[in-house]
């Protein structure tokens, strides 16, 4: 590929102005993430699809090149160390057309930047389908012979004028004059009193805004019906991650059984093959299985998100959530993790206030994930009696796992409720302003092609630590007897060191153990502890490894703490990798990892100490 | 009277911030058409104090209480 002598075009825009989709459509499916030295956001770039000379980059979407937000910061350096050192040939500005007033401000920033730097650039205008739906018109001639830049009026939806746009970027090479108009204003105004002239002068004329977009806000954000249909959507995106989820989930792991059952003989007899069935198949994975819950969960809040639905979700949780600290936003990232953390650490992009996705991260880690449910499963059922109150309306055992989901939400909650009082706001932070789009239809193929991607930033950036971490446990637990007995490894001597840990909340070397393990992955728990109770295939044999838990007459004290304990622990290395890919820094998950796990052993003690009182 | 004490349906004009507004929000603000001369609406005034939505162009925006009740209207 000749990609040191392509041109560089510089996509760039305020969110909604259909730049993604602008995207996806001039370069189909060739995109990657482009690598700039020294800049940390990512960027895609991809080849255009009928010229190969020619690269498209993507730049993060901004409401204004004046940055209010760490994030925003970031995006606007990004794209003016670009132009710096001279790594863009040509810039388009993207604009929505329906609302020009609003795009012109920011062109006008672009403009000048451009001029600045002698870069080329020109403004296509999107969305004019939406314009023609309403037979109104705006001079885009006039515009350009104003502002001495080439417009044009596009539609990145239906495809509308785009080939006039890739012969404009081909002919594009005057940077653009300063802009000069008879207006006299302070600095700060006069960008939008430009704008607005320019938007009167040219712009569309009319009421854009059709009355279903209220008609359907009313519906949404009513205090009944709109909380309803909340809850009945709510309760759909559950499904959707359990139902949908779970066939492939159970396929991609019958594909890695199938894979270890061909591969596993083929290896010479010994640490090679006890190597590739425990650590491979076995470690690698229970991390791949869950791959496709991140696909599923990423395609409908993709959905929620495109359809225009997310943001009036936002609205609905704003209020109740900013009590705990957090903001509407946080609500889907939350959401999410309930089924995995994982997808609702990327969930939390959607965050753009720094502090407040922050303390979303806090959170999402104590949310009730779909990892801590066998661990809920055995110690339920080896603790609480099977039967029935109320003439069989009420199951203890039921209500014990409602509980200990409860206590996971509640936990979080007040995580992030005493410490964002507790810790004093340093930067600038984002206000609750949140733009609401119109709703929409989604377009599939860009949802698809956001799933697949998420998942492949998942198996390739996480999977690496994943896979270390994997090793070495595997080499604690494996050495140096060989994988005889876990007792007599290494593992199993840390165990014996550990066991003055566990033993104040009456747990002995083997739970210790059981619960190290557990680090890597909260279900590894249940498996550890079959070995050692000598069970095979403890994880489909839940009722005969709770009989033995009962046999050992573990206090019924202890497995309410376990219950507990495994709550609030930050037992997951593939979060703690995800967080560190997206903070940029260990800093987060350490502390976070520490601190939980402080808090998870001081409750389970107390715990402990509680029921064993009473009991 | 502020932007939040706007009731659902009305329609009003940016006269100014609010003294104590950071700077950084009172440029945000008018670079989204908050700007003093702006017509605003309030097109929907949910119940319990949710954010309200406000209609500036043809564009609608959900503001809450703490950054409306910075934006003098009349
Ligand atoms: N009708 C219409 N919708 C568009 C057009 N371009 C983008 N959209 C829609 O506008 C929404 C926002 O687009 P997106 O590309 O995600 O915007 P971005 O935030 O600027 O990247 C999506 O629902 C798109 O399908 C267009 O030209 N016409």
């Amino acid at each position: 590929m000749p990609v040191a002598s392509a041109a560089k075009i510089a996509l760039i825009g305020s969110p909604n102005s259909g730049k993604s989709l602008l995207f996806n459509r001039l370069t189909g499916l060739n995109q990657k993430v482009a690598n700039f030295p020294g800049i940390t956001v990512d960027i895609a770039s991809g080849q255009s699809i009928d010229d190969s000379s020619i690269q498209y980059l993507d730049f993060p979407g901004v409401y204004s090149l004046q940055a209010l937000s760490g994030e925003e910061l970031v995006a606007v350096e990004a794209f003016t160390r670009a132009l710096e050192e001279d790594l863009l040939d040509t810039v388009i500005c993207i604009v929505d057309s329906t609302r020009l007033e609003k795009g012109l401000i920011f062109a006008l920033q672009v403009l000048e930047t451009c001029h600045r730097y002698n870069k080329p650039m020109l403004i296509a205008a999107n969305m004019v389908d939406v314009l023609d739906q309403h037979s109104m018109q705006f001079d885009p001639q006039g515009l350009a012979e104003t502002l001495k830049i080439p417009v044009l009026p596009i539609s990145a939806r239906t495809g509308l004028g785009l080939s006039e746009l890739a012969e404009a970027i081909a002919k594009a090479n005057v940077p653009p004059q300063k802009f000069e108009s008879d207006i006299i204003a302070s600095d700060e105004s006069i960008n939008h009193l430009h704008a607005q002239q320019l938007a009167e002068q040219h712009g569309p004329k009319g009421d854009l805004l059709i009355n279903t977009q209220t008609r359907l806000d009313s519906f949404f954000l009513h205090s009944w019906f709109g909380g309803l249909s909340f809850f009945v959507i709510m309760y759909l995106l559950f499904q959707s991650i359990f139902t949908w989820a779970s066939p492939v989930m159970d396929a991609v792991e019958a594909a890695i059984q199938w894979l270890a059952a061909v591969v596993l003989p083929i290896i010479p007899a010994g640490v090679a093959t006890d190597f590739a069935s425990d650590a491979i198949f076995g470690g690698i994975g229970a991390f791949l299985v869950f791959v496709p819950q991140i696909f599923v969960l990423t395609l409908v809040v993709g959905m929620l998100e495109d359809s225009g639905y997310l943001a009036r979700a936002a609205v609905i949780c704003h209020k109740p959530l900013r009590f705990f600290g957090l903001t509407g936003k946080s609500f889907i990232p939350m959401l999410s993790g309930v089924a995995c953390a994982i997808p609702g650490i990327y969930a939390a992009r959607t965050v753009e206030s720094t502090r407040k996705r922050w303390l979303t991260y806090l959170a999402i880690p104590l949310m009730p994930c779909s990892a801590r449910l066998p661990v809920y499963t055995l110690i339920i059922a080896a603790f609480i009696p099977a039967n029935k109150a109320l003439g069989g309306l009420v199951g203890w055992q039921g209500l014990a796992m409602f509980a200990i989901y409860l206590l996971g939400i509640v936990c979080a909650l007040m995580v992030t409720a005493i410490v964002s009082r507790s810790s004093a706001e340093l930067r600038t932070d984002l206000p609750f302003v949140l733009e609401m789009p119109p709703y929409r239809l989604p377009s599939w193929k860009p949802l698809l092609r956001n799933a697949w991607n998420r998942c492949k930033h998942f198996v390739t950036k996480a999977g690496k630590v994943i896979f270390m971490v994997t090793v070495v446990i595997w080499i604690l637990g494996y050495f140096p007897n060989y994988g005889e007995s876990l007792g007599g490894s290494w593992l199993g001597t840390m165990g014996q060191w550990i066991e003055p840990i566990f033993e104040p909340i009456g747990l002995d070397w083997r739970y210790g153990v059981a619960i190290l393990s557990s680090f890597l992955a909260r279900e590894v728990f249940v498996g550890t502890l079959g070995t050692m109770f000598g069970i095979e295939g403890a994880e489909e044999n839940f009722t005969s490894l709770a009989q033995q838990i009962q046999d050992s007459g573990l206090p019924l004290g202890s497995g309410a703490a376990l219950l507990v304990f495994f709550a609030i622990a930050l037992q997951c290395v593939s979060t703690l990798a995800v967080l560190q890919r997206e903070t940029g820094s260990w800093r987060l998950p350490v502390q976070l990892f520490i601190s939980y796990s402080i808090f998870a052993y001081v409750a389970a003690l107390t715990v402990f100490n509680l029921v064993e009182l009473f009991a | 009277m502020t932007l939040w004490d706007l009731t659902q349906g009305a329609s009003a004009k940016v006269s100014s911030f609010k003294s104590n507004i950071q700077s950084g929000y009172r440029t945000r603000l008018s670079e989204l058409g908050f700007h003093p001369g702006e017509h605003i609406s309030c097109v929907l005034s949910p119940s319990l104090g949710a954010p309200k939505l406000y209609r500036v162009n043809n564009t609608v925006y959900s503001l809450d209480d703490s950054i409306a009740s910075l934006i003098e209207v009349a």
